[in-house]
Formats: C-alpha cells, sequence, structure tokens
C-alpha cells in the first residue's frame, strides 16, 4: 500500500516545521482582508470578485506547485483519492499550518458518500470535499450584510489555488465553496470535482 | 441601578452605546430634583426639571410625579445623550493634561459620574455613565471593551466611523458588564 494517511500527516507536519520563513498571522489576515475590501471598492460586484479572487488563486497556485513538489519530493499520486489526502494533509499543512477533514466522493450516481474504493480511482467526476474547522485567511472578519446577500466567498483565492496547482500536474479540476461559517453557515467546505485528466502538451517546435 | 455606555469614533459620533442594568446592590439615590419645586413654577421649567431628574435611575423614575407623561425610556435617552456630548469638552481638557488612558470621573451631573477611557493616540473615547463609584469594575470593564473593539477594528470590512453591529461583540460587552459592574 502506498504513503498512508499517517505518513502523510507526518510529512505535512515537517514540511512545516522546516520552513524558516513564516509570517504572522494576524498580519497575513490583515494583508487578504484589505485585498478582498479593495477588491469589492473596485468591482463593487461580488460575483465578480469571486472571480477576481478565483483568478489571483490560479496564478498562485501554477507556481506553488513548484513549491510543493521540491519540498515535498512526493511523487505522482496513484489516484484521485490520493490527491485529496495529499492536498489537505501536506498541502495546506505546509502553506497554512491547517489540515482539512477530506471526505471522498465517487462518480455519480452523487448520493453515494461511501469510500470504497472500487470507484474512486480517477474517474472524471470523483470528488472530494474539504472541511476546513479554521481559516487563517478569515480571522476577525465579519461580512456586511450586503456582502452577505451578493454571495461573496471571502477566502476564494484558496479555490483558484488548488485549481492552478492541480492543472499543473494535468489534472482539470472545478473548486468551489459549498458553505463557509463566514456567511453563517455550519461548517466551511470546498469541493474538488475531477473534469478529465490532461494530456502532456508537446511544447512548440519539438517534433 | 442603571450604566450608559458610549464608544464614539474619532468624529465623535457615537458608534455603539448600551444601557446596562446593574444587579448589583443599587445605592440609595439622592432625591429627585423635581421634588423641590415650588408648586408654581412654570410647567415648560418643570418638565425640563422633571425631564433632568428623571434621568436618575430606572427605578427612582417610577416615583417622579410632576404630571409629565413624557417621563420614561424616550426622553432619558436624549439626556443622556446631552450628558454624555457635555463631557467631550472636559475629556479633550483632561486629556491635554493627563497621559493615562483610563480618566477617572471627568464629570459630574446630579448624580451621574462620567468616566472617560481614551484609546492611545486619541482616536477613540469610551465614555460611561454611572450613579455609584466602581472604580476598578469600571477600569477593568473599560479595558475588556476596548479589547473587545480592537477585535472589531481587525475586521477589514470596518471602518474608523462605521457602527458596531455586531450582535457578537453585543453580547460580549454585556456579559462583560455584568462581571464588572
Amino acid at each position: 500500500m502506498a504513503t498512508t494517511s499517517k505518513q502523510y500527516k507526518a510529512i505535512g507536519e515537517d514540511l512545516w516545521k522546516s520552513r524558516t520563513d513564516k509570517i504572522n498571522s494576524e498580519l497575513f489576515a490583515l494583508t487578504y482582508g484589505a485585498l478582498v475590501v479593495q477588491l469589492i471598492q473596485d468591482y463593487e460586484d461580488y460575483a465578480e470578485v469571486n472571480k477576481q479572487l478565483e483568478k489571483m488563486g490560479y496564478n498562485i497556485g501554477t507556481r506553488l506547485i513548484e513549491d510543493f513538489l521540491a519540498r515535498s519530493s512526493l511523487g505522482r499520486c496513484s489516484d484521485f483519492r490520493e490527491v485529496g489526502e495529499v492536498a489537505a494533509k501536506v498541502g495546506f499543512k505546509s502553506f497554512l499550518n491547517i489540515t482539512p477533514t477530506v471526505t471522498h466522493s465517487g462518480a455519480p450516481p452523487p448520493s453515494s458518500r461511501s469510500t470504497s474504493a472500487a470507484q474512486q480511482s480517477g474517474v472524471p467526476g470523483s470528488s472530494f470535499i474539504l472541511t476546513l474547522d479554521e481559516n487563517p485567511l478569515a480571522e476577525f472578519v465579519e461580512l456586511p450584510d450586503e456582502a452577505l446577500e451578493g454571495g461573496l466567498w471571502f477566502s476564494n483565492v484558496l479555490c483558484g489555488v488548488l485549481r492552478g496547482a492541480l492543472e499543473m500536474v494535468q489534472m482539470q479540476v472545478q473548486v468551489e465553496f459549498l458553505s463557509d461559517v463566514l456567511r453563517g453557515d455550519e461548517s466551511t467546505e470546498i469541493r474538488v470535482t475531477l473534469l478529465k485528466y490532461l494530456e502532456e502538451e508537446v511544447p512548440v517546435g519539438d517534433d | 441601578m442603571s450604566h450608559h455606555l458610549f464608544l464614539l469614533s474619532p468624529s465623535d459620533t457615537p458608534i455603539y452605546s448600551l444601557t446596562h442594568y446593574s444587579t448589583k446592590l443599587p445605592q440609595p439615590t439622592s432625591s429627585s430634583l423635581s421634588s423641590n419645586l415650588p408648586t408654581w413654577s412654570t410647567s415648560a421649567f418643570a418638565g425640563t426639571l422633571t425631564a433632568l431628574s428623571g434621568a436618575s435611575s430606572a427605578t427612582q423614575s417610577h416615583h417622579v410625579q410632576g404630571g409629565s407623561v413624557r417621563m420614561g425610556g424616550g426622553q432619558d435617552r436624549h439626556v443622556i445623550q446631552m450628558i454624555a456630548n457635555a463631557s467631550l469638552d472636559i475629556i479633550e481638557d483632561v486629556m491635554r493634561k493627563e497621559s493615562a488612558m483610563y480618566l477617572k470621573s471627568v464629570d459630574k451631573f446630579n448624580e451621574w459620574t462620567v468616566s472617560a477611557f481614551i484609546t492611545p493616540g486619541s482616536t477613540h473615547e469610551i465614555i460611561l455613565l454611572h450613579e455609584t463609584k466602581n472604580d476598578d469594575g469600571i477600569r477593568s470593564f473599560f479595558h475588556d471593551v476596548w479589547e473587545l473593539y480592537l477585535k472589531t477594528m481587525l475586521n477589514p470590512f470596518h471602518t474608523a466611523h462605521s457602527p458596531i453591529r455586531s450582535t457578537v461583540f453585543d453580547t460580549r460587552v454585556r456579559a462583560s458588564a455584568k462581571k464588572y459592574l
């Protein structure tokens, strides 16, 4: 059996500890908060702000994955299920020092949430849900009523990061928020759905 | 025995206010002014005085006579705010002399004492109207409210002048008031 979940946890923990350049979480949260507020003032449309946050996250993700692979020296994930495990236990842990819980879900029918391995391997349509019990981006934040009505996903940058990072490892995914404690929901959940595997692109000019 | 709390923004507009009725032992309050008025005083004057004296504790207000139908929360509110505003000037004066954050009672009006707390940088003031002397409790209360306000300020959607509408903040301030006042 490949690397177990416990080992992933240990790897994530090690990576976090070995990072010497950490930043004050308040400063980080304030910076991100200022960014979101500025975007809201500029665009004045919450759907557009969500889109921009996702785009920004995408740019971050495409670069972040290189750093991640270099430091963790983990190999290719055998199936989409493992992608979820690695993302939660190693990825989130090493960058944000949080470990969201992962709930896997096979391809349709979507009603079944069982973790039977047979269905999951890499069938487009399979997905996993990350449940964040704490969100360092949203410390001290309380959404005003207009933002709640407008449908703002405050931490939407995370969705972009996941999408960008996974695209660099040949997976096209759809990432979206399902719920957010800032909005008054019970928990903060992000769903990552596999759309398809991307073929290796041959660089232009090669034969 | 009640307390009135006001949080002021840099432009001296109240961004938060709270009235708290303490369950602690009320001190015997002084008799209302209107009872000292001769019966022939003009109704307007009497009305004002009744209103002013009506700014005494809630329990007392039941006993005040004078035929003033306006007695009650609304009238009290205006007077309370007037007292609070009046004390602002005094606070400014004291501010220049003292550098401490907690200014003890800066003003007295009838039986109301005004205590103030100024944040570093003179950005915000917290004003408390109270009847009884309770320096330590009030000091701790001010610190608590100040810390709660700091957390509110960290919210990126909150500007220095926006009124505080958060229910969480409200609950916590009330709990703190219950504890210290």
